[in-house]
């Protein structure tokens, strides 16, 4: 393990050009550039938003700011875990000429994506505390740590990903779909209080069950964390629009720190994991038949 | 039969260091002749299935010193790429020892490492760390790369707009300058014009002053005999022959009639 580690940190250039390189890459012949990254999340929130806001009959101030405190963090977890399902098969003719540690590919696309949803949220923020006025509050200091456990899962599963994806290129599609799942499990268009007050769960399982969900759905962690930390407590009003029946009201719950631990440590084992397997199937991606 | 030797011919290594160590190197390839790369073909697998062992290199043994120039020779699927790439590290030998000292740096195929939109400067970085270097020390060295390759006027262009012609010598002047102790050469030169592979040549010969290791795989028995003092003979595998050129290409090229 130990030498594992060392020997990424040994090809640190490598893997720092590996970044740059997917960073220019992705953008090299457009215009706008980083801003796309901006624009795709922006448009999608602004629909939701109109969906949620106006036919569902979701009743929140600023709906839009919950759902892109959710959903910034939620689309790093998708393209990085897309993105890297395909690095080795991208990389194979490199791969089939010189050593170097192949983890660092999924690493780099990980990384990658890490710096756009960096550079996004920093966007974000500024919006909401210079143009919104949104209040500053000291939950703030913690989203650091989340986006750090955030990073270590992704990079877990995307060694994972990308491992099995070179012996079976099924792998991106099964991926895809499962995101595209994961995306409704997880409170990222709705909030974790209208999952906890669901009709569906029996009141004495009530409890062990969401918090179950948090555990096995990191993204339902991760939405709930940022959301918490960054934007002030709000009350959930869900009225459908075509009944006469009083709107619902989820009254806020506060973030649970411990929570947040059992994840970081969750996030680190994942990624450990993830080198680990990785280190045990790399040389087999040459010679897969 | 084989004529395995562990003395190496020529005179001048008899005292330098060990470059390349190899003791009954054995690789194996599987083949299968129902590739699964999707999950129906995973389903599908655990049906008996033909599986083939391709034996590749077959316990080959030989000893590189430092500073020698040796050329592999051989048919097509002898085992010569194989045994590059064990030495690059690309393979994991299947039974037997390698001992490799020194950093190794391939002559990267035509554009292996090259992403097609990005400029000849981002390619030559790129490659340039994947060969070991640091961006500090490319940057150092990106003045002479790019006089070597003779692209000065082109190096802003994105790589796609290259010829083949011009893909290699970017790829060889990136690998002839990242001071690899082992170079490994595996028939590129022949995509260049005659003018470029003279200059490779003269390159060639300057890192053999050096006294760098040089590793060779050519079909141009002519190029062999001038640039590689020895030559190994690989036939199916088997180290057929291993000695001073001149002898094992007249072996091998009676062989083949």
């Amino acid at each position: 393990m130990c030498t594992l580690i060392a020997e990424l940190w040994h090809y640190r250039e490598l893997l720092w050009t590996l970044v740059i390189r997917e960073l220019r890459v992705r953008y090299k012949n457009s215009v706008l550039g980083f801003f796309w990254s901006l624009v795709n999340p922006l448009v999608t929130v602004l629909v939701m938003t109109i969906v949620f806001k106006y036919v569902m009959g979701m009743r929140i101030a600023n709906y839009s700011a919950y759902v892109l405190t959710a959903y910034l963090p939620w689309t790093f977890f998708q393209f990085a875990l897309l993105d890297s399902s395909q690095t080795i098969l991208v990389y194979m003719q490199v791969i089939k000429k010189i050593y170097f540690p192949r983890a660092l590919l999924p690493l780099a696309t990980t990384l990658a994506n890490f710096i756009h949803f960096v550079l996004a949220m920093g966007v974000l923020l500024l919006y909401l505390y210079l143009y919104v006025g949104t209040p500053l509050q000291w939950g703030l200091l913690l989203v650091p740590l989340v986006m750090l456990a955030e990073l270590l899962m992704v990079m877990g599963l995307s060694l994972i990903v990308a491992c099995w994806n070179a012996f079976y290129e099924d792998v991106k599609y099964l991926v895809s779909v499962g995101l595209q799942l994961l995306f409704f499990l997880s409170p990222i268009i709705y909030f974790s209080e209208q999952v906890h007050h669901m009709s569906l769960l029996p009141d004495a399982y009530r409890e062990p069950i969401f918090w179950a969900y948090h555990l096995l759905n990191p993204m339902a962690t991760y939405a709930m964390a940022y959301r918490k930390l960054i934007l002030p407590p709000i009350t959930v009003v869900q009225q459908n629009p075509g009944l006469s029946a009083p709107p619902v009201q989820f009254p806020d719950m506060p973030l649970p720190y411990w929570l947040l631990g059992v994840n970081l440590l969750m996030a680190v084992s994942v990624s450990l994991l993830g080198l680990l397997y990785f280190r045990r199937k790399e040389w087999d991606f040459v010679e897969r038949p | 039969m084989a004529a395995v030797s562990e003395q190496t011919p020529s005179v001048k290594e008899a005292r330098t260091p060990l470059a390349i160590r190899a003791e009954k190197l054995t690789k194996e390839f599987r083949l299968t002749h129902q590739p699964y790369s999707s999950l129906k073909g995973l389903l599908l697998s655990f049906l008996p299935r033909r599986v083939e062992h391709i034996v590749a290199l077959n316990a080959i043994s030989f000893t590189v010193h430092k500073g020698e120039t040796v050329a592999i020779i051989g048919q097509n699927g002898s085992g010569k790429s194989t045994l590059l790439g064990l030495i690059a590290r690309v393979y994991r030998p299947t039974s037997g020892r390698l001992e490799v000292y020194g950093r190794v740096a391939p002559l990267l195929e035509l554009g292996a490492g090259f992403h097609p939109d990005l400029t000849g400067l981002e390619n030559i970085y790129f490659n340039g760390v994947i060969l070991g270097l640091t961006r500090k020390q490319i940057s150092e060295r990106l003045e002479a790369i790019i006089r070597f390759a003779e692209l000065e006027n082109y190096i802003d262009a994105p790589v796609r707009t290259y010829s083949s012609g011009m893909l290699m010598r970017l790829g060889f002047a990136v690998a002839a300058h990242v001071d690899a102790d082992i170079l490994l050469v595996d028939e590129v030169l022949a995509v260049g014009d005659a003018h470029f592979q003279q200059k490779c040549y003269r390159k060639i010969r300057e890192f053999q002053q050096e006294g760098r290791t040089i590793l060779f795989v050519s079909h141009d028995m002519d190029a062999v005999r001038q640039i590689a003092p020895r030559a190994l003979w690989l036939d199916k595998g088997i180290l057929r022959a291993d000695g001073d050129s001149d002898t094992v290409v007249t072996q091998y090229l009676a062989s083949t009639g």
